[in-house]
């Protein structure tokens, strides 16, 4: 398994290793700064999405305030909106011909940027600023689903106890909290790591920007391969911290305490400070970007129509993502169950090894993947052309079975880290206590394991079907000749810049991405069941 | 394995459902860099004429590494792609062919490959935008724009972008390696603003004032004249006048898209079918008009949009020997952190 998934990673690792010669690659002058650059997004990222998400989870679950159920699942909704496109929506608003600056040249009566100041959105904290607001779900989600089942209980005693509410919060609650919040962060970040699109249109010099000109423009692949890896231990060290935080919580009580957190009725200010902070965080998350892309979608097809294309692209994006959905679910099941029963540190290492999918920059990881399976097509076709002498030409290479491959490699740790933590909530209490009434394996999976664990399954298929049909580097290399996913369509009309154009598709990956997210917020169904990433 | 049972029949479906139309023979497979919207009239014209249906895979960079990496079992008959660097990578990586030498005589032999795996189809020239209300030179060569007076005034996309990586290598091969360093660095600390967006945004930020001189490839200029979705590029366009550096000198440097000939076609007449269409005089004028971009072919003209710019004295450098130089510009651009910004 771990080798399966691990595929890519090895073979980059070979790439860099066997021709190698020297020059390029970690000699790269501009390598510090683009380190730099890239650990300034991450922290400005981390620190932003850690903020509104812990806060917004705990004004969720914590008080009472209009609106408070709409708030409750709205907080998710930037999560359907890849970064990618949320940073050329806000491009257009916040660019000098977009509304916002011509507003301010109407007020002031100016005309051009040489009598005005305005900050620079194509910048690194523009980079930042975008990011967060599409991000910060991870962490909302991960906290909000901590509040509900623990610190409910720990906070109450601590009020019982003679704690103020502000001295529960700051000692009990907010370092109980600290595994969520990190696992949460770690997600946004290894997102951020894998934006190529986004980091280069904000003109952010990033180690993905380095590892694609080594690679591109000096043919130097084994010198690109080097900075992956470079990239890799970066993101390995990310999945260690979130890991190492999550050992903590065989600490805390178990599931069965049911103690729901008290809410507290807001009222007056609190009550106005409460409902402007759902609405800016939504507002600037969700409705700028989707409203962007809608009026743009509009124009097009007022203009244009709807391309016919673009239909068969939504069926094979839904295909695709509910494939690798499945197949990632699956493979997250093995691995957390795996580590769950056997703490062999070689085991778990090897497991971890498995889950670095995710920090690889797509492209590259499409041609760490490119290069075993066309190695590998080329026996199959050898062992035909022996066995029944004729070559059944690619079998895996271009296929789209190569494809959910590549986005089940990708995405393995989302499931992962989901399914492994709601595997640890849990407990295996349940399972022992079957075991020991006689139930078979069999039955005990069926009966007991997957149900118990359906908010996690669900949350991890959820999480992975809308990462893929955002994935774009990676389908761009390897998709099956005619076949376009929305987002290979959406960067077509973006690569001949017909922003319109791109805005129809763009959308559809919004609406389709949204749907499991409303339906999982549903299914929670105020508040009964687990929040959807762990 | 038997957990993967029902993985792969999932799997299955999906490739079942998708996989490639492979049984026809009245077909070319396509591996296309080039949008779409582009290739596909030219694409639907050659179908309607041949009756020999074109598959096209489009995709990003990557793409000439999966044809190496597929093989002699590769499907793909013809690359199409932009940047000569493109082009000379894909004979370096052996996935070219030579094309029958009797289609590529048209081709001036400086926008061909010696032994013929590729040929350009168009050309587009790195020129400047300059504003209309702030920069009144009517003539400018690249080397002007190193000196003092141009001080806090240029806009460019990221130095490491292919387009930039071309002209930078050019000018290695006139100005040589040393030459071309003092160069750039002048250039880099006369940035106006750190490098950032794509070639139309560079030239928006001269229509709001933040520079008064882009580097750019001539066609954004058509394409944003004539932009009907997005009304407001017009006024940026209106804004600036193109200037075609180095004229009556080196001449203006210049970049190609091109196609490759597979080489592992499996419907290599179809492929070179396609390529002696689009060298046609048909294909080359329905190039010109669509994208703005110059004509391969001596004999076609250009559109009158593009004429209306002035003439085009393309730099004769063989291509190829530009993009030996490529791979030092890249590392000239990183050692002196152009993409950081100006130094000053």
């Amino acid at each position: 398994m771990a080798l399966v998934a691990g595929l890519p990673v090895l073979a980059l690792v070979w790439v860099a290793l066997t021709s190698f010669s020297g020059g390029g690659g970690l000699g790269a002058r501009t390598l510090p700064g683009a380190l730099r650059e890239t650990g300034l997004l991450l922290a400005m990222v981390g620190l932003a999405t850690a903020a509104i998400g812990f806060v917004a989870a705990w004004l969720v679950t914590h008080f009472s305030f209009p609106g408070r159920r709409i708030a409750q699942w709205a907080f998710i909704l930037p999560l359907a909106i890849p970064t990618y496109l949320s940073a050329f929506a806000w491009v257009e608003v916040l660019e000098f011909t977009g509304p916002v600056q011509g507003a301010v040249r109407l007020l002031t009566g100016t005309e051009s940027l040489r009598e005005y100041w305005f900050p620079a959105i194509r910048s690194l904290p523009g980079a930042a600023f975008v990011m967060s607001l599409v991000l910060y779900p991870y962490v909302y989600l991960s906290c909000r689903a901590y509040f509900l089942m623990q610190s409910g209980a720990l906070a109450v005693a601590a009020r019982t106890l003679g704690a103020s509410p502000q001295r529960a919060f700051w000692r009990i609650v907010l370092p109980l909290s600290r595994p969520a919040l990190i696992v949460g962060v770690t997600l946004a970040l290894l997102e951020v790591m894998n934006d190529l699109g986004a980091v280069e249109y904000f003109g952010v010099n990033s180690l993905t920007a380095v590892v694609y000109f080594t690679w591109i423009h000096q043919s130097n692949l084994p010198g690109a391969a080097q900075l992956a890896l470079t990239l890799i231990a970066v993101v390995a060290a990310l999945i260690w911290l979130e890991q190492y935080a999550r050992r903590r919580r065989s600490y805390l009580m178990p599931r069965d305490t049911q103690t729901r957190p008290p809410r507290a009725a807001l009222s007056g200010l609190p009550a106005v400070l409460a409902v402007a902070f759902s609405v800016l965080v939504v507002g600037l998350g969700f409705a700028v970007p989707a409203g962007q892309l809608a009026v743009g979608a509009v124009a097009q097809i007022a203009r244009f129509g709807v391309d016919g294309q673009i239909v068969s692209a939504l069926v094979q994006t839904v295909a695709l993502a509910i494939a690798a959905a499945f197949i990632c679910v699956l493979a997250g099941y093995m691995t957390a169950g795996r580590l769950r029963v056997a703490r062999s540190p070689t085991g778990a290492l090897l497991l971890r090894a498995a889950t670095l999918g995710y920090a690889v920059p797509g492209t590259v990881l499409a041609i760490g993947l490119v290069v075993p399976l066309g190695a590998l097509d080329g026996v199959i076709n050898d062992i035909g052309r022996w066995v029944v002498g004729a070559a059944p030409g690619l079998v895996l290479t271009g296929s789209a079975a190569a494809l959910v491959y590549a986005y089940a490699v990708r995405f393995l740790t989302v499931s992962h880290s989901t399914l492994s933590a709601g595997m640890v909530r849990r407990g295996e209490h349940v399972l022992e206590a079957a075991r020991v009434l006689g139930a078979s394996r069999g039955r005990v999976l069926w009966r007991i394991d997957l149900p118990t664990l359906r908010p996690a399954l669900m949350a991890a298929a959820t999480l992975v079907f809308v990462e893929t049909i955002k994935e774009l580097p990676a389908t761009l290399v390897l998709r099956p000749l005619g076949l376009e996913t929305l987002a290979t369509f959406v960067y077509a009309q973006a690569k001949a810049e017909l922003f319109a154009a791109a805005s129809v598709p763009a959308l559809l990956i919004v609406a389709v991405g949204l749907v499991p997210v409303l339906l999982a917020g549903y299914l929670q169904g105020g508040g009964r069941g687990q929040a959807i990433a762990s | 394995m038997k957990h993967f049972g029902p993985a792969a029949v999932v799997a299955a479906v999906v490739l079942a459902a998708s996989g490639p139309a492979a049984a026809q023979s009245q077909i070319v497979n396509i591996y296309s860099y080039r949008e779409t919207g582009l290739t596909q009239p030219l694409l639907d014209r050659f179908e309607a004429e041949t009756g020999i249906k074109p598959v096209l895979l489009f995709g990003g960079d990557g793409l000439i590494e999966r044809a190496a990496a597929e093989g002699e079992n590769s499907p793909v008959d013809l690359i199409l792609t932009v940047d000569i660097g493109n082009l000379v990578a894909a004979k370096e990586l052996g996935v070219s062919q030579p094309i029958d030498p009797a289609i590529l005589a048209p081709v001036p032999p400086a926008y061909r490959d010696p032994d013929g795996h590729w040929t350009a189809l168009s050309m587009r020239a790195r020129v400047f935008y300059a504003s209309r209300e702030r920069v009144s030179e009517q003539s400018l060569d690249y080397d002007d724009i190193a000196g003092p007076e141009w001080r806090g005034r240029l806009c460019t996309r990221s130095g490491q972008h292919v387009y930039n990586i071309g002209l930078i290598a050019s000018r290695i091969v006139h100005l040589g390696l040393d030459g071309t360093r003092q160069w750039l660095t002048a250039v880099r600390d006369n940035l106006a603003r750190k490098p950032t967006g794509n070639d139309r945004a560079q030239v928006q930020a001269v229509y709001s004032g933040q520079c008064d001189l882009a580097i750019g490839n001539t066609y954004y200029m058509g394409l944003m004249l004539t932009n009907e979705a997005e009304p407001q590029q017009k006024q940026w366009a209106q804004s600036v006048r193109i200037i075609y550096p180095d004229a009556g000198g080196d001449g203006t440097h210049v970049n190609v898209s091109g196609v490759i000939l597979a080489r592992y076609a499996p419907h290599k007449a179809n492929a070179e079918k396609l390529i002696s269409f689009l060298l046609s005089e048909e294909a080359q004028y329905l190039y010109a008009e669509t994208n703005h971009e110059f004509p391969i072919l001596d004999g076609v003209a250009p559109s009158a949009l593009v004429a209306s710019w002035g003439e085009l004295d393309a730099d004769p450098t063989p291509l190829t020997e530009v993009a030996a130089q490529r791979a030092a510009a890249s590392v000239l651009v990183d050692e002196l952190r152009f993409d950081e910004g100006p130094r000053n």
